[in-house]
């Protein structure tokens, strides 16, 4: 039986371990405010992840060198505490339960994606701490009742909305023919019911409505049944792999549409990767560095893009503006509250009405940002085979025609 | 007999008083409970009976939506609930939720023993890799399955019921923590007791060598649906459980998660040793902590670290932890080690 003796030393070494392993942070040490992220580094989001973090920490870096948060008087700096998330939703809970209870954070910043701050926001919402997010549009987010959260973007409904309007504009105020195919994940199911909602409005027929599968590699089986039954237009949002995957494969096989409504261009690098192949895609974006918002810190969306490329190395897609946007929204916050007590940063949260240089940002109750609507580029190249996103609506920021339809392949 | 006692004393009063001493690893110990549970259940197969099974994890998410479905659906109309975009929020009065709980729970149990016996009476006539990779499809094609379905979320995922406000922030975690180190404790006596009776033989004799067993006049089919049941039970009990305490079901990433979940159980299994009652306990209380270590100190590169770890489990541990204990110390499992032949054996190596 001495088996016993090993197992009791094994239970007396994980309890020695255990309790010499309890780190201790708190949300305000010396000049410093703690921030925590679980930010998804690894994983199908690892992409934009990095996106995110990446503006976070933009953003942290210059709200610090211009001075910082002042608060009661003193001087403070931010600081990120960041986890890996994995892309995971079961992680992210967990990492968010440890930011709070563990490293004692007090205050949030989101995650990357939908479906991963729909597993926070209730870890949140149950210790009161408030959290500013840039990534987390589904509608469902808003509509929990959840008093702690926050979002500086548009719901993802609001995303390729606009698309199908406009199609239905250019077609002569004629209904039109939707072909759709969504990843089946929380963002991306949410842009589908903006689009059925827009179809309803305008008398729309969605001829295909595919759902297709996470980390999405192949939608073949799709652009066959596009080719078949010419849709006039063809909506696909699967995050940056969805809009790589499309591209690749409707070059391949020369899928001819008059219109090619996606999301997560910017995200996915389309005209650099693709090139001309990913020529006329029309994208849904939050943000455009061609905006002209302004604020104190990144001046304007030009000067952001250009800071940006510099620390980088490349443009910034509009994950990482929002996400820089989150932290001026919290300094914002912390300086009108005046204190680090929760509740009053949550209701000077709730009060914000400010321009940052990605936009307005005014909170409904729910906590989606209500001031800024969403943009459509498109990517256009030049006869060298440059190519260029270049916003074509709404019409107070386009700098640019749309074109369409778009030109069939043959002809290009 | 007397220091088993004491040894397992030690260990529920450590188990008990555990969520106080740690109160900051709450979540953790809870996850813990769930993955010794998860492990050790499957050890019923791939240690025992010698089937190695990639198909538990459809039991544990299985378990995840009908305990949620339940807890909801009991209360509230589930299709509302559930609704992309739901504009109606539903809060549960601390009795609904708690009642809603424990029915769910019930049904997070039984539902998957049932599907265990109907699926495991039509493929465990496989063997060998042919098993394996018919029940890894299983979990794949559940999960994909279950994110076309409308009425549990689809592709939204299913937010499960917030925890009601019970006066104090700890109850959550205290509740998720004993009702997880109940379940392990449940799953351990039962375990225990079955591992002490024929059943146990039977199952070795199966993985031993299952035609010999049958010609022995043993009904092989009749034990091995029993003995899948008998996991089913328990890793559905798991993942309602780890349901609730996650708060959120996303169809291949939390509730069929077998590229994770599915994979650990089998891994924890395999480092802690195979075919016995201590070895996935102990593989899984390491497994967690190297993980928990690794995604502290090692951002990033917390799959590679895991990787390695995978990498010298099998070459130097392929027996896991007890089984190079056992080897190394065979004295202390009660074993009787003829020194005079240990010699010749080494002498002629």
């Amino acid at each position: 039986m001495r088996l016993n003796k090993i197992i009791l030393s094994f239970v007396s070494a994980l309890v020695i371990l255990l309790s010499t392993s309890v780190a201790s942070f708190a949300k305000v040490v010396g000049d410093k405010i703690i921030l925590g992220a679980a930010i998804s580094l690894t994983g199908k989001y690892s992409s934009n992840g990095v996106h995110t973090q990446n503006g976070y920490n933009m953003a942290v870096d210059r709200i610090n060198s211009m001075g910082g948060v002042k608060v009661g008087g003193k001087t403070y700096k931010f600081d990120i505490i960041y986890y890996d998330d994995e892309s995971n939703p079961k992680r992210a809970a967990q990492l968010a339960e440890r930011l709070i209870s563990q490293d004692g954070v007090e205050f949030m910043l989101g995650p990357y994606s939908s479906g991963l701050t729909k597993a926070i926001a209730p870890v949140t919402e149950k210790y009161g701490v408030p959290m500013v997010e840039a990534n987390g549009a589904s509608r469902s987010l808003f509509t929990k009742g959840y008093k702690y959260l926050f979002a500086v973007l548009a719901p993802a409904n609001l995303y390729l909305d606009v698309a199908i309007e406009t199609a239905v504009e250019l077609n002569g105020g004629k209904p039109v023919r939707i072909a759709q195919a969504f990843e089946q994940d929380a963002f991306s199911q949410d842009v589908r019911l903006g689009i059925l909602d827009a179809a309803e409005r305008t008398g729309s027929k969605i001829i295909i409505d595919d759902k297709l599968p996470k980390e999405l590699n192949d939608m073949a089986a799709t652009l066959v049944k596009v080719k078949q039954m010419k849709p006039d237009v063809l909506v696909v949002s699967g995050h940056t792999k969805g809009a790589l995957t499309a591209i690749r494969q409707i070059a391949e096989m020369k899928v001819d549409v008059p219109m090619l409504a996606m999301t997560h261009c910017d995200a996915a690098k389309l005209s650099k990767q693709h090139g001309k192949n990913s020529q006329y895609a029309l994208c849904a974006s939050q943000w455009h560095k061609s905006l002209t918002y302004k604020d104190d810190f990144f001046k304007d969306g030009m000067t952001y893009a250009a800071d940006f490329e510099k620390e980088f190395g490349y443009d910034p897609p509009y994950q990482s503006a929002e996400s820089s946007a989150a932290l001026l929204v919290f300094k914002d916050a912390f300086e009108r509250a005046n204190s680090f007590d929760q509740k009053k940063v949550r209701d000077a949260l709730a009060a914000t009405n400010m321009q940052t240089f990605y936009g307005n940002i005014k909170f409904a109750p729910g906590g989606q940002n209500v001031d800024k609507p969403m943009v459509l580029f498109q990517v256009m190249c030049d006869a060298s085979g440059s190519c260029e996103n270049k916003v074509v609506a709404p019409l107070k920021w386009a700098s640019a025609k749309l074109i369409h339809p778009i030109p069939k392949w043959s002809e290009r | 007999m007397n220091k088993n006692f004491i040894l397992y004393a030690a260990i529920l009063i450590f188990g008990l008083a555990a969520p106080f001493i740690f109160p900051a690893f709450k979540v953790q110990l809870s996850i813990l409970c769930v993955l010794i549970v998860l492990a050790t259940t499957w050890n019923i197969q791939g240690g025992e009976m010698g089937y190695n099974s990639f198909g538990n994890i459809l039991f544990y998410g299985l378990g995840m939506y009908l305990c949620a479905s339940v807890q909801v659906g009991m209360f509230f109309p589930l299709a509302e609930w559930t609704e992309s975009g739901g504009e109606k929020t539903f809060v549960h009065t601390p009795p609904q939720f708690f009642q809603g709980m424990a029915v769910g729970l019930v049904v997070a149990a039984v539902v998957p023993t049932i599907v265990a016996g109907l699926i495991g009476y039509s493929i465990l006539g496989l063997r060998g890799h042919y098993f394996a990779i018919c029940t890894l499809g299983l979990g794949v094609a559940a999960g994909e399955i279950s994110g076309g379905i409308e009425i549990i979320g689809a592709g939204q995922g299913f937010t499960t019921p917030p925890f009601p406000n019970v006066g104090s922030l700890e109850a959550r975690g205290e509740f998720f923590y004993f009702l997880s180190f109940f379940t392990l404790v449940l799953t351990f006596i039962a375990v225990r007791s079955i591992y002490s009776t024929r059943f146990k033989l039977i199952l070795n004799a199966i993985r031993d060598n299952e035609d010999k067993a049958e010609a022995m006049g043993i009904e092989t089919m009749k034990y091995k649906i029993i003995g899948w049941m008998i996991s089913a039970f328990f890793c559905g009990l798991a993942g309602g459980i780890m349901g609730g305490l996650v708060g959120y079901i996303d169809s291949t990433d939390v509730a069929f998660d077998g590229r994770e979940m599915g994979v650990f159980m089998v891994l924890m299994a395999i480092l802690g040793g195979k075919g016995t009652l201590w070895g996935p306990i102990i593989g899984a209380t390491i497994f967690h902590i190297f993980k928990e270590g690794f995604w502290t100190f090692f951002l990033g590169w917390q799959y590679v670290a895991l990787g390695v770890l995978i990498v010298v489990i099998v070459i130097y541990f392929p027996e896991g932890i007890m089984g190079w204990l056992r080897e190394k110390y065979p004295e202390r499992f009660g074993e009787v080690v003829d020194e005079k032949d240990r010699k010749a054996q080494v002498e002629l190596k």
